[in-house]
């Protein structure tokens, strides 16, 4: 990642996205929800999927920063503000594309004014931010030497940006770094609760909704926990690789990805087995549309032997391998998206009422013809690209990878 | 001189019982609605009359009259089951709203507050009757051609259907500021506007097999108060408890 090289092309990449979704970000402005393929009936869509996405993302930091600062395992220290920025990134994604979905985005100072306590997603909202406060804080402390350093030296990139972040301080003694570390792991104790929180309430927000088979249910939100550190850990694993930090540490990463992998597809199975079981004509019907359905190929495919399958057998057998395990890792991650999108469609695609599709025709009044359009994929384009941008840019101009170096040291001090 | 026709019209004793309830105290009514399966007739007149009332758009619709195939060859029926939002008395789709823009009024009317909602959707995804619909600014004359003279073409059709104001909630809509309700999540609501000036709800007046029965639910004399009685009384999905407002009749 240091190479030129992929920089550029990357940075390339994610404006060339960026250009191309504008078009559908446009047209989301101008015309609203009505540019997109959304209905009544499937009223949450890709983008939902997507936001689903970048919350699993931003799980990576809050399992390296855990292990780190509250379990105390030294060797995940390097990566830590990596992780941290991961994060920042990854949750302002997610801010965005739901604010995308959202059809009175400029009203959104009525979670404040308005809070509706008994909704999951009002806590969502309170959550998220203290999640953003939680990791800026963090990741601010965790780069504070290296900004008061890289502001006092010549020729550091951005130099300006060093010196706007230091805040004017222009010598950064030991003592100064063993508070700043006192600090971090105060702020991981306090992640801790707050994390396994704000995953369990976005799980929440569906498993307390009455006549939805496959979201409702006490295992919704332990799935919501497993799955964003199993996306977030894979995430951060492949970065911990791209950015040549240390490849023993890919290695055990390796093996705390493959415990969550098979953890997941545990509680999956028990989702499929119990749903079949209680023989339920709903339960069934959702689920033989993610297994059996027009978009079969997504489950068994993408997500069972892409995404789990051959991640498996790489973690199992090939584990030795730091290019093997970042390898499954990016299946993982790649794939992830096709979980989340079976996780959100299939149980709005079967009518809650009977009946209810032979009457009052309109496209957006049926469950079986949502597909998201061109302006869903362009948005989410936008957002992704977006996401690569401020990442490329931050681990370029900011110290995150060089912060991490020596890091282990500091964890106990 | 007696006050009740022998063979009067549903209607007319509605009519009546709405008078009544509207010189009460506000906060002692409570609305509901029976539904008569046995005099649905499957026309879906209440369908269109919500439709024409409220100036719903494409896509947005209150009450429809959901049929049902009964029984096996040769001994089919059809049975036809109108829904309109079904005014829980312990409603799903409130609770789940970030910002309080639905609630349930004093007289048991599930209601939204179009210049509050920020069109998150989840009530559409908590209520378990799907009786929600988003608005998503669908308009009956998008894409078509404008035509020449002032009785057809898009100009002509846009002012004498889309352009109209509802009269949702006592307000007209669409709302120049913020345009709501586009965006927004809708619903019935009983037709309160209509109710506020003593009319019953476009569905109830629109019913040809006058299958709908609209009214106080705590007012003895009235129809509803009968109906409710009845031993063919049941409840959509009576047992998620979310205790509708709405019944139907067997
Ligand atoms: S029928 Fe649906 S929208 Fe109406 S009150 Fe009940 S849950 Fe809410
Ligand atoms: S769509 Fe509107 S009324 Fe429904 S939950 Fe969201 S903010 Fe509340």
């Amino acid at each position: 990642m240091n190479d030129n090289r992929y920089y550029k092309i990357l940075v390339g990449l994610a404006v060339a996205g960026l250009i191309i979704g504008t078009w559908g970000v446009a047209n989301v402005i101008l015309y609203g929800k009505r540019a997109t393929a959304l209905g009544s009936y499937v009223p949450w869509g890709l983008w939902v999927a997507v936001y689903l996405f970048f919350l699993g993302l931003t799980a990576g930091a809050f399992l390296i920063t855990i292990l780190t600062y509250v379990f105390r395992v030294k060797i995940f220290a390097p990566i830590g503000p990596l992780s941290a920025f991961t994060v920042l990134v990854a949750i302002t994604c997610e801010v965005i594309i739901i604010s995308f979905d959202l059809g009175h985005f400029s009203r959104v100072w009525r979670f404040v004014v308005n809070p509706g306590w008994t909704s999951m997603i009002f806590w969502m909202g309170v959550f998220t931010n203290a999640m953003i406060i939680i990791y800026a804080l963090e990741l601010y402390f965790l780069l504070r030497r290296n900004l008061v350093e890289g502001a006092q030296r010549e020729g550091t990139p951005a130099r300006w940006l060093y010196r706007l972040l230091s805040f004017g301080k222009t010598e950064f003694t030991e003592a100064d770094h063993v508070a700043d570390h006192r600090r971090v792991r105060l702020l991981s104790i306090i992640s801790l609760p707050v994390g396994l929180i704000f995953y369990g309430i976005n799980g929440a927000i569906f498993a307390i909704l009455l006549n939805r088979p496959i979201w409702n249910g006490a295992l919704t939100p332990l799935l919501f926990i497993v799955t964003a550190l199993l996306s977030g850990g894979a995430l951060t694993t492949f970065l911990t690789y791209i950015f040549k930090i240390d490849d023993a540490l890919v290695h055990y990463l390796g093996h705390v990805i493959r415990f969550l992998l098979v953890v997941f597809l545990f509680l999956e199975a028990l989702q499929f087995f119990v749903g079949y079981k209680t023989g339920m004509v709903i339960n069934r019907a959702s689920l033989d549309i993610i297994a059996f359905g027009p978009y079969w190929w997504v489950f068994w495919v993408v997500h069972i032997l892409l995404g789990s399958a051959v991640p498996l057998y790489l973690l199992s057998f090939r584990h030795e391998s730091a290019h093997a395990v970042a390898a499954a890792c990016f299946l993982i991650i790649i794939t992830f998206i096709a979980v989340r999108l079976n996780f959100v469609i299939p149980d709005q695609a079967v009518y809650k009422l009977e009946g209810l599709e032979a009457t009052f025709y309109h496209w957006r009044l049926r469950t079986d013809q949502y597909f998201p359009n061109l302006n869903e994929w362009l948005v989410s384009l936008w957002v992704f690209s977006l996401g690569l941008l401020a990442f490329m840019l931050g681990s370029r101009y900011l110290p995150i990878v060089s912060a991490g170096k020596g890091e282990a040291h500091h964890v106990e001090a | 001189m007696t006050r009740v026709l022998p063979l009067e019209d549903a209607l007319l004793r509605m009519q009546r019982d709405l008078k009544r309830a509207l010189a009460k105290d506000p906060r002692q009514i409570r609305w509901g609605m029976v539904i008569d399966l046995s005099r649905c007739i499957g026309c879906h007149a209440c369908t269109l009359g919500c439709v024409a009332e409220n100036k719903l758009p494409p896509g947005v619709v209150y009450r429809v009259v959901v049929e049902e195939e009964m029984g096996h060859y040769p001994m089919v029926r059809w049975r036809f089951v109108p829904r309109p939002c079904l005014h829980c008395q312990n409603p799903p789709c409130t609770k789940v709203c970030p910002v309080h823009a639905t609630y349930s009024d004093e007289q048991g009317v599930v209601r939204v507050d179009y210049n509050k909602c920020i069109g998150c959707r989840y009530c559409l995804v908590a209520c378990p009757y799907a009786a929600r619909t988003s608005d998503f600014g669908e308009r009956y004359t998008n894409d078509t051609p404008e035509l020449p003279g002032k009785l057809f073409g898009r100009r002509a059709a846009f002012a004498g259907y889309e352009q109209r104001l509802s009269a949702e909630y006592g307000r007209r809509w669409p709302d120049r500021n913020g345009g709501s309700p586009f965006g927004n999540a809708r619903k019935c609501h009983f037709c309160l506007h209509r109710l506020k000036v003593g009319m019953l709800p476009a569905c109830v007046t629109s019913c040809i097999g006058r299958a709908t029965i609209f009214g106080d639910r705590t007012d003895p004399e009235s129809l509803i108060f009968e109906a409710l009685g009845s031993p063919r009384l049941f409840r959509l999905k009576e047992e998620l408890g979310t205790q509708p407002a709405v019944y139907y009749l067997k």
